[in-house]
């Protein structure tokens, strides 16, 4: 079985916030929707010796995931690959797991009236052997996706050889399955 | 929520085509059933962008078919701006318009319709074959704000430009004023693999911006200030011995000179006039001639700082020649025009207009290198040498701003008509305020577009505009490149659309120009151009499945086999005699920006402040897809840039809205305050109007309101007396509070 | 993107407040029965029944698809589950005891099923009392919430709110006698307990906590929160009740006890609310402080075909 993961690397990544469009396109979601921000930090420091950083991120796909935890429909799951998706048919939009997510990955549909994610696009993409939109999007190939459990996939040679990998809110104990570079 | 289309259904047929909205022209594959698209994505196979596609290449299909595009030809019914419009058909408004153009070139001479265009997303060779035909030499873009002043500099100085990098053997590359992080995504990610083979990079640039924040080295110029960081490289260069001698001795003219002549140009003189230090002068001259081979990319900046903009390009040029990154491995390459293909230049008949018709192009008495006299005299060099010219539609054109001087004053001469293609004059050209009273004062408009602009809004016809997968392309580096990048058109145009081609060979057609445009569509006319590549295919749309690109064997020093540069010398010229034969200074000296608080004292003490405005802002390009919702909810409201110190000076916060004013106008933006920016320099964004505004005059769509625009300089006396480019950076400015008195606030 | 895709509202604060208030006045009920033998009030307990019921409406109103609310009886390990179920038996465990305690229904005065109910609105009063804490305190995302103080918290203002309504009870209908002798003071320990646990809660988050929790307690320091927290909660909802419990005058308490009530709604909604400050990404406020909140003209625009 494999476990999908993602590798983000931010020294890539220029903010052009391409992964969010291309995600909100072809995932449809409504026009105020946004399932992968891409932050900007900084510029920090004082001028002219400022640094700055573009944070992408989208859910973190947690081992220890709790807003499947929180679902009380059991709407919220976690697929053995990984995948943390919600079954729209299940939810009754409580937004629990909107409010568990440490990584405001979640988002309520109120014309829907029940709660969405990322889902690194399983159904269209990842089942069908393609990558999730953001990936495929991503001029800068900042983001990588595959099978952390294969020791030849790109994510596995990126996280186990890298020095400067981390991942965010570590501290939380969510165990989340995207890395990040910097 | 599954999304999933079946690709593999029968009738799908997948067709090579590219994303339309700015010229990287990335790759897509588009699926095709039953003349619908179903859908598309970036394709994974295309050389530049491998799949990838930035925010606008995301949205093409909502572009395609979006509520508000113009899908009809339409004619004015009341009065003008007041949105009221009749539906016609092609043939009545061809029929019209044609008819029209007919009694004007009776009246006024064929001088008296220009036309404006925007970026090359159009074919515009068709436009200058029409304009040539028709008898007119007042055709203009964008063009001096964007690269081609640069390029005609290059050629006179090398006998091309070499916009061709050979990145892949670099070890430095100068980003002088480009944000490829932002305005071109696939370069930036070749830039961003090469830096692990020890590329370094070089960011010049005011603002701190995305790229500069992955590079080696930023230097943050004073915007309009380039000249004098160009002028202070070269004197580190020549007197720290860093130059290439050989190739300087055997290969240039003018050495000797330059080397006096930079003699007081020293990093101690730049330092107070760039804000630059010293140091950091140096440390980038040296890092840019001690790693060998290296480039310097073009970028828009120098192109739009007005005044001192023609001597600072031929400073930059002047680098590439004493450190010798000319057409060496590695280096900035003088590929030529192609010697394969009909080029751009060669479908635009232009020995068809008439002396006495270029002689009176407008601009062409003050500003020479891009009008008739610089243009004709480089065609006339780079012809006997290569065979073939630069493209004349773009190279060649009226003075923009020279044109609507001549709407509203009628000096020299009267021009009665514009034709607009693929541009919003009034957010897009210099001193939008003149701008939209020569549009609203022009006796005949048409506009050539996607949707209803505020100068569309203004325009006695409106014509529908295929757009991006809709029109097979040809990608081509403005028809200057020795290679080709070709694709299909997915699907035929929507509604009533056609392609700009069409319309001007509908035009010419009613115009008597039959025999000319021998091509029924636009494939025809491109299997023109590459049946004699060898590839053996019967038609384009083959050649596009089968083979798409034409890449010429990259060849290296080709002035050593042809016996030197296309100059008059032969020669690399950095002491130019083109330029001194135009009657300009053969070697560039330093003149400081259109305004200044050193030679305008009076002026700094009402705008102390210094403006660069232009720059590229993702997701919209340029004045388009403000009204593209999924695109303008990632930035909806203009934000200018302030340093923090400077913005508590003036007691703006974060968030608040500011007026941003120069002697042209005012504008109101949102203050973002950052470290990015030097204290007293401020940043506005471009191409802001509000489409979901009332677009009938006198609002416009807001088109005034944030238009960086307005702020801008076209005086005769800021603009670079080379190629006429106007001062969009380097002008002085105020800035304060908006309060709430100050009218409806963005949104 | 606006906060309302991302945090709960006023409904679910309400929900909290009620529900903790009716619970524990079952809970009360439980103990006065089970060790005493004694009722309380028969309209307090029967109003403990409505407020955790009524709690429960707001909560399925909070709700996206209201309609599909019996859904959320389904995940045994989420802590939502386990309050609704918790709160179904404390409906029906609180009406058959207050209505056990009147003569008109069969099932009056049958003291083994009135143990029975006693003993399942002690556990279900105190559970549903405590566990909205609970529920908060385990959102490691919400800094402010986080730890294990807010289920105290929580449990102390659903205690206080209880007594306190039994108290406002005792002046319009007949209520036990311990009610009106022992309940006073009762609260006002409480009260002086509240005042205590949340300085001692707002200090250490403000210091001991992380730079995301000193970030989020601003909000209730110096911030948008600062008057509602300190004047509304702690000083009107906490600190005037004690004075007024003290007071040996029926007036007086009550009055009190309206007020410690009001406290405790103030503090819900403020605490539910705080739930906005999430352990933010770098640069993610300011990112989101930029985003469209849905009125804007662009957004409201439809565009319509042109002829």
């Amino acid at each position: 079985m494999p476990r999908y993961a993602m590798v983000i690397d931010t020294r890539k990544c220029t903010g052009c916030q391409s992964c969010t469009v291309a995600c909100r396109v072809h995932n449809k979601l409504p026009v105020d929707m946004i399932y992968n921000p891409v932050t900007t930090h900084g510029p920090v420091g004082k001028f002219p010796h400022v640094r700055m950083t573009h944070i992408p991120s989208l859910c973190m796909h947690c081992d220890v995931s709790p807003c499947v935890d929180a679902c009380p429909t059991g709407a919220s799951q976690q697929r053995e690959d990984g995948i943390v998706w919600v079954e729209a048919e299940k939810c009754v939009g409580c937004k629990a797991c909107v409010m568990a997510c440490p990584y405001g990955a979640r988002v309520s549909n109120h014309e829907e009236g029940t709660v969405q994610k990322c889902n690194f696009c399983k159904d269209d993409r990842v089942d069908q052997g393609k990558l999730p939109w953001c990936v495929q999007t991503c001029h800068q190939k900042a983001r990588v996706f595959g099978d952390i459990e294969d020791e030849n996939s790109e994510v596995f040679k990126l996280v186990n050889g890298s020095k400067n990998v981390g991942r965010l809110l570590e501290e939380l104990g969510t165990e989340p399955f995207v890395y990040y570079l910097y | 929520m599954s999304t999933k289309i079946d690709l593999e259904q029968e009738g799908v047929e997948v067709r090579k085509s590219v994303c339309y909205f700015c010229h990287q022209n990335c790759g897509c594959l588009v699926y095709v059933k039953d003349g619908k698209i179903i859908h598309f994505e970036g394709d994974l196979d295309y050389p530049t962008n491998s799949g990838g596609l930035c925010c606008r290449g995301n949205v093409n299909l909502i572009h395609l078919d979006h509520e508000a595009r113009v899908n009809f030809p339409l004619k004015r019914k009341g009065e003008r701006g007041a949105g009221e419009w009749e539906r016609i058909t092609w043939e009545q408004a061809i029929d019209e318009i044609g008819a029209k153009l007919e009694e004007i070139r009776e009246k006024h001479g064929a001088e008296a319709v220009a036309t404006a265009g925007g970026t090359s997303r159009t074919d515009d060779w068709a436009r200058r074959r029409f304009m040539n035909l028709y008898g007119s030499p007042n055709g203009f873009h964008n063009s001096h704000l964007c690269w081609i002043p640069t390029f005609m500099i290059e050629t006179a100085i090398y006998g091309w430009s070499p916009f061709e990098i050979d990145l892949g053997l670099s070890k430095c590359i100068v980003l002088w004023g480009q944000n490829p992080a932002i305005s071109t995504l696939p370069e930036q990610a070749g830039i961003s693999a090469l830096k692990k083979n020890g590329l370094k990079v070089i960011v010049i640039d005011p603002r701190f911006t995305e790229t500069a924040a992955k590079a080696d080295l930023w230097i943050p110029v004073k915007p309009g200030t380039d000249l004098a960081l160009a002028l202070a490289w070269i004197n580190t260069i020549i007197y720290e011995g860093l130059a290439d001698y050989e190739f300087v001795y055997e290969h240039c003219v003018g050495f000797d000179e330059l080397t006096e002549h930079i003699e007081q140009y020293t990093p101690e003189w730049a330092e107070p006039i760039t804000g630059v230090s010293a140091d950091l002068i140096r440390e980038g001259a040296r890092m840019y001639a001690t790693s060998k081979p290296g480039n310097i990319q073009w970028g828009v900046a120098i192109d739009q700082i007005g005044k001192p903009a023609g001597a600072a390009m031929h400073a930059r040029a002047i680098l590439r020649a004493i450190t010798g990154n000319l057409d060496c491995p590695g280096a900035d390459l003088l590929t030529g025009p192609s010697q394969e293909f009909i080029t751009d230049e060669e479908m635009e008949l232009n020995d068809m207009l008439p002396e006495e018709q270029r002689k009176k192009q407008l601009g062409s008495d003050k500003y020479k290198l891009v009008t008739w006299p610089g243009y004709g005299r480089i065609a006339e060099i780079t012809k006997k040498y290569w065979g073939k010219a630069p493209t004349a539609e773009w190279m060649c054109e009226a003075h923009p701003p020279s044109v609507y001087n001549a709407i509203l004053t009628g000096d020299p001469y009267p021009v009665k008509a514009l034709l607009v293609s693929a541009t919003n004059p009034i957010n897009s050209y210099g001193e939008s305020k003149k701008v939209l009273a020569a549009l609203e004062a022009v006796d005949f408009l048409v506009t050539c577009d996607y949707w209803l602009t505020p100068t569309a809004m203004l325009s006695d016809y409106v014509l529908p505009m295929a757009g991006s997968f809709e029109r097979p392309t040809i990608t081509s580096t403005y028809g200057c490149s020795d290679f080709l990048m070709c694709s299909q058109r997915a699907i035929q145009p929507m509604y009533e659309r056609k392609t700009d081609f069409e319309f001007w060979r509908d035009l010419g057609i009613r115009l008597g120009q039959k025999e000319y445009w021998p091509w029924e569509t636009l494939e025809d006319a491109y299997f023109d151009r590459i049946k004699d590549l060898g590839y053996g295919v019967e038609n384009y749309d083959e050649f596009v499945e089968y083979f798409r690109f034409h890449f010429p064997e990259r060849e290296y020093y080709k002035y050593k086999e042809r016996g030197g540069f296309a100059t008059p010398s032969g020669k690399v010229e950095i002491y130019s005699s083109v330029l001194e034969e135009l009657g300009y200074p053969p070697l560039p000296s330093y003149i400081p920006p259109a305004e200044n608080p050193i030679d305008h004292p009076e002026l700094a003490k009402e705008y102390p402040l210094v403006l660069t405005t232009g720059a590229g802002i993702m997701p919209f390009h340029h004045s388009e897809h403000f009204n593209i919702k999924e695109l303008r909810f990632l930035r909806h409201e203009p934000h200018m840039e302030i340093n923090p110190e400077t913005a508590e000076e003036y007691g703006i916060k974060d968030g608040d809205w500011v007026w941003i004013e120069t002697k042209r106008g005012r504008i109101k933006q949102k203050a973002h305050v950052t470290e990015g920016i030097a204290p007293g320099v401020v940043f506005t964004e471009r191409g802001w109007w509000y489409p979901e505004r009332d677009l009938r005059a006198p609002e416009l769509g807001g088109c005034l309101e944030s238009n960086t625009n307005v702020l801008t300089s076209t005086a005769d006396e800021h603009c670079d007396p080379i190629s006429g480019t106007w001062a969009n950076r380097g002008l002085l400015c105020k800035v304060y509070k908006a309060d709430g008195s100050d009218g409806k606030e963005a949104n | 993107m606006s906060a309302k895709h991302e945090t709960w509202g006023w409904m679910l604060a309400v929900d909290f407040f009620f529900a903790g208030m009716g619970a524990a006045m079952l809970l009360f009920a439980g103990i006065a029965e089970l060790f005493g033998g004694s009722n309380l009030s028969t309209v307090g307990i029967l109003a403990g029944a409505v407020f955790v019921a009524i709690g429960a409406c707001l909560l399925i109103l909070e709700l996206g698809r209201p309609f599909q609310a019996l859904r959320v009886f389904m995940n045994p390990k989420a802590i939502l589950t386990f309050g609704a179920w918790n709160m179904s038996f404390a409906i029906v465990a609180g009406l058959l005891l207050g209505t056990s305690y009147m003569e008109i229904f069969p099932w009056f005065g049958i003291v083994g099923l009135q143990k029975v109910l006693a003993v399942i609105c002690v556990i279900c009063g105190l559970v549903v009392a405590t566990y909205p804490g609970v529920l908060l305190g385990r959102h490691k995302g919400r800094p402010f919430w986080t730890g294990s103080g807010m289920p105290v918290l929580f449990l102390t203002s659903s205690l206080l709110t209880g007594l306190a309504a039994y108290i406002v009870c005792g002046w319009f209908t007949e209520v036990a006698p311990v009610v009106t002798d022992l309940f006073p003071y009762l609260a006002a320990g409480l009260c002086l307990f509240q005042l205590v646990i949340w300085v001692s809660y707002i200090w250490i988050k403000s210091s001991g906590g992380s730079v995301h929790a000193v970030e989020a307690v601003r909000r209730w320091t110096k911030g948008n929160y600062a008057t509602g927290f300190q004047a509304g909660f702690m000083f009107v909802g906490t600190v005037v009740p004690l004075i007024l419990f003290l007071i040996p005058n029926a007036t007086a308490v009550g009055i009190g006890g309206l007020l410690a009530i009001l406290g405790g709604l103030i503090m819900r909604n403020l605490v539910v609310y705080s739930g906005q400050d999430r352990t933010w990404l770098p640069g993610e406020k300011e990112y989101r402080s930029r985003l469209p909140q849905g009125h804007e003209a662009f957004l409201q625009k439809v565009w319509t075909k042109q002829i």
